[in-house]
Parts: C-alpha cells; structure tokens; sequence
C-alpha cells in the first residue's frame, strides 16, 4: 500500500502541518512518500506520485476558515488528474487553525468531502485541530525540557531532573491528549483504506488561558523580529 | 465605502465600477500568502509581497460593504479569489478576542456592515451548502454584522443582484 503525505503549509520551514503529518505516519504502514506543495512548480511531481499511490493525507493550516489559496490550485489540477488516469484513492485531511476550537476547521472539511465528489475518488474525512501554533510551542519546549534535564544528569541530579522531566513530558502529553486519540483512530482507519469520519480536537488548554498565550505569542514573535508594536492597532 | 471583489473577465470592471467605491479585480497575477504573520507584528496592514496585493487589506478593511463575485470551486472562491482574502488578514490584528462565542482577532477598522457573496457556475446541493456556510463563518471572522449567500444560475442574474 502507498501512501502520499502531502505537506501543504506555504511555510518554508517551522510549519506545524509538517509536525502534525510527522505525528500522524508513525500509525502507518506501507510505502510512504513525504511531498510538500508550497508553489504551482510542485504539482506535477506531486500528480505523478499520486499515479500509484492508494492513499493521499493532506496537512495543511487554516486559512479564513477555509482552504489556502494556492492549495485550491492545486486541487483543480488534481480534479483533471484523477479524471484523466481514473485514480482509486482514498483521501483524508488534517487541517489545523490557529483558534483554539477545532470545530472553526468544519467549512475546509466540507470543501474537501466535495471535491472527493467531484474527483470520484474515497472521502476518508480527517482530523481538523485548534490551537496549532500551540503544537508548535510545545515541540520547541520538549526540545528545551530536553537540553535541561540532560544539563542535569551532567551535574549529578539524577533523581531530581528525571522527577522534574518527567512532570514536564506529562503535561506536555496531556496537552496532546485529544490530537493523539484522533491521529489514532484516523491512523486506524487510513490503514484499511475505510472512511474514518471527520474529528475536531484542539490543544487541551482552556480558552481564556490559550487566548492570553497567543497574544504573548505575537508579542515575543514581534520582539524577535526587531521591534514592538509598530502601529498594530492603526488604521494604515 | 462599498468594495467589490471579482474575479470575472476585465470587461466586468467598468460594469461593477457603475455600483460601489472600488473594484478589485481577482486577476490571479499574485502570489499566494507565505503565512509568515508580518502584516500584524513587523509591518501591520502590509504585506512583504511587493505585488499588487501589498496593501490590499486597507482596502477591504475600509469596507462598510463587500460582495464578493466568484466562480464556484468546491463550496468555495476560485483560488484567484481566496488568495486576496488570505493575503488580506491585515484587516484585522495580532490580537485576539471573542465573536460569535468563538475565538477571533480584533478589528483594525472596526466592524462592517454586510457581506455579500455572489458565486456562480456549475455548484452541487452539498457545494451551495457548504459555500453558504463558509460565507456565514468568513462574515464572522472578518467582523460583518450581516451576509448573504447568491448562487447564481447565471451572470445574466448579476447586475439584479449587486444592486
Ligand atoms: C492568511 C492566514 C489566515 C488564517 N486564517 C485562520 C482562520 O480563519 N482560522 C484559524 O483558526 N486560523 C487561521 N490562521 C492561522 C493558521 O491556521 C495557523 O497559524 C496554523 O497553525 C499555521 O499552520 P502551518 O504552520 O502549518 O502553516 C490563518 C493564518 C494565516 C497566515
């Protein structure tokens, strides 16, 4: 069985599309073929792939709650594609948002249920989760709880960091609670090629909290591009 | 000011000019958003591109009404269409707030009036369905008070329905 994983962020690098993709193949089996679609020059090395393949996952984040622009390219060039060679695929979607509630994810999951339709081809559902760029914060604090508790195994702290390591990679989990169940049971159904239905999960923080963060967030983003608040709030 | 976004053949232009303030024509000679966020933290209400969509936010954010003219594409805009509303988050801020019970980003020009989505060619029950909600959510989103969702038969039906 062949699988096409198609990472669609327009990110060049840091995206939490291909992060979640990475999450979501540990569950598979088979052949699986790693693509990133960013510009109309990855189409057809992307189309020739489908060819072959049974099933095709798209990653990809949200955008004015629907399906970024140039992925909308894409999937009318795919329409003639799966047309023209009769493609028997079976297709699913992870989207992610950067709101917090998964289900703002339903509109994008509803384009691609009917552009299965048009395609003839198997609508497998998918997984639509809110919260991304949250995903991406808690990678970067594995990383750092990482680099911490190794620093303390080096000064003798063994018992203390592992406890302390151990607390952190716990909540991290938790966090990733509701994402990992629907990876798991997509993943299961992505493997018999069946129709897995569609789910919306989101980062496990409460709402008011998340909203707090994210706004920090824009904020030491701004920093670390050179400057605060350069005119967020005029009108331009 | 009423704005309207299209993304028909150019002769459409002169014809829509006759009805609102401005008319952005989706003529597809742009690039895509990148998703880097620099319209709200490093150069808020522009864009990095150096197309003709740089500023194109301003002008959406300015508008108290916007109808939206497009072709169908699977219960959504034409992706010449849906480029200019990703590249047009400018319109609002980094920072976050709650409408329609939902998480959104505050408004850098403040509310709007309506939103009136015009789309037409070949559109299956379930496309209209979905098309008629993503226009519902986009009205949220980008802090319109009202919308409206026209499938159109045909472009015959057009200048009833803008004016
Ligand atoms: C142009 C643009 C529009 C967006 N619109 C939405 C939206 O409507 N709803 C939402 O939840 N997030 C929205 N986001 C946030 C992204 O979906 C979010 O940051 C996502 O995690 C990015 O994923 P990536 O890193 O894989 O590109 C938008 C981001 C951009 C750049």
């Amino acid at each position: 069985m062949k699988t096409v994983m198609i990472n669609a962020s327009p990110k060049k690098k840091g995206d939490v599309s291909g992060h979640l993709l990475q999450m979501q193949r540990i569950m598979l089996h088979g052949t699986v073929v790693k693509e990133k679609l960013r510009t109309q020059g990855d189409h057809d090395r992307i189309l020739e792939q489908l060819r072959d393949a049974d099933t095709v996952v798209f990653s990809m984040p949200l955008y004015v709650d629907g399906v970024p622009s140039h992925v909308l390219a894409f999937m009318e060039n795919m329409e003639a594609f799966c047309k023209e060679h009769d493609l028997q695929l079976q297709l699913y979607v992870i989207s992610n948002g950067g709101f917090i509630e998964g289900s703002q994810n339903r509109a994008l999951m509803q384009v691609f249920e009917n552009f299965c339709d048009r395609c003839k081809i198997g609508w497998g559902g998918g997984i639509g989760i809110g919260g991304g760029v949250m995903v991406n914060v808690m990678r970067i604090l594995l990383v750092v709880y990482t680099g911490l508790f190794l620093l303390q195994l080096l000064t003798g702290n063994v018992q203390g960091g592992l406890m302390q390591y151990g607390e952190q990679l716990l909540v991290l989990l938790f966090f990733h609670l509701g994402i990992f169940w629907c990876m798991f049971r997509t993943g299961a159904a992505m493997r018999k090629k069946e129709c897995a239905g569609v789910r919306f999960t989101r980062v496990l923080v409460p709402s008011l909290i998340f909203i707090l963060m994210a706004d920090l967030f824009f904020v030491l983003m701004s920093l670390f591009q050179g400057g605060l608040f350069r005119g967020w709030l005029k009108k331009k | 000011m009423k704005v309207i976004l299209h993304d028909l053949p150019e002769k459409y232009t002169e014809l829509l000019q006759k009805h609102c303030d401005t008319v952005i024509r989706a003529d597809g000679k742009y690039a895509p958003c990148q998703g880097c966020f620099g319209c709200w933290t490093k150069h808020p209400a522009e864009c990095y591109l150096r197309d003709s969509l740089h500023t194109v936010c301003r002008t959406l954010g300015r508008a108290d009404e916007l109808i939206i003219i497009t072709r169908n594409c699977y219960g959504m805009y034409s992706p010449a269409v849906k480029n200019i509303l990703d590249r047009s988050i400018g319109l609002s801020t980094p920072f976050s707030t709650y409408r329609g019970k939902q998480m959104h980003h505050t408004l850098r020009y403040g509310k709007h009036a309506l939103l009136k989505v015009l789309a037409y060619g070949d559109m299956t029950a379930q496309e209209e369905k979905t098309f008629a909600y993503m226009a519902e959510r986009n009205a949220v989103n980008f802090g319109y008070e009202a919308s409206s969702f026209i499938p159109m038969k045909s472009l015959a039906e057009l200048e009833e329905d803008v004016l």
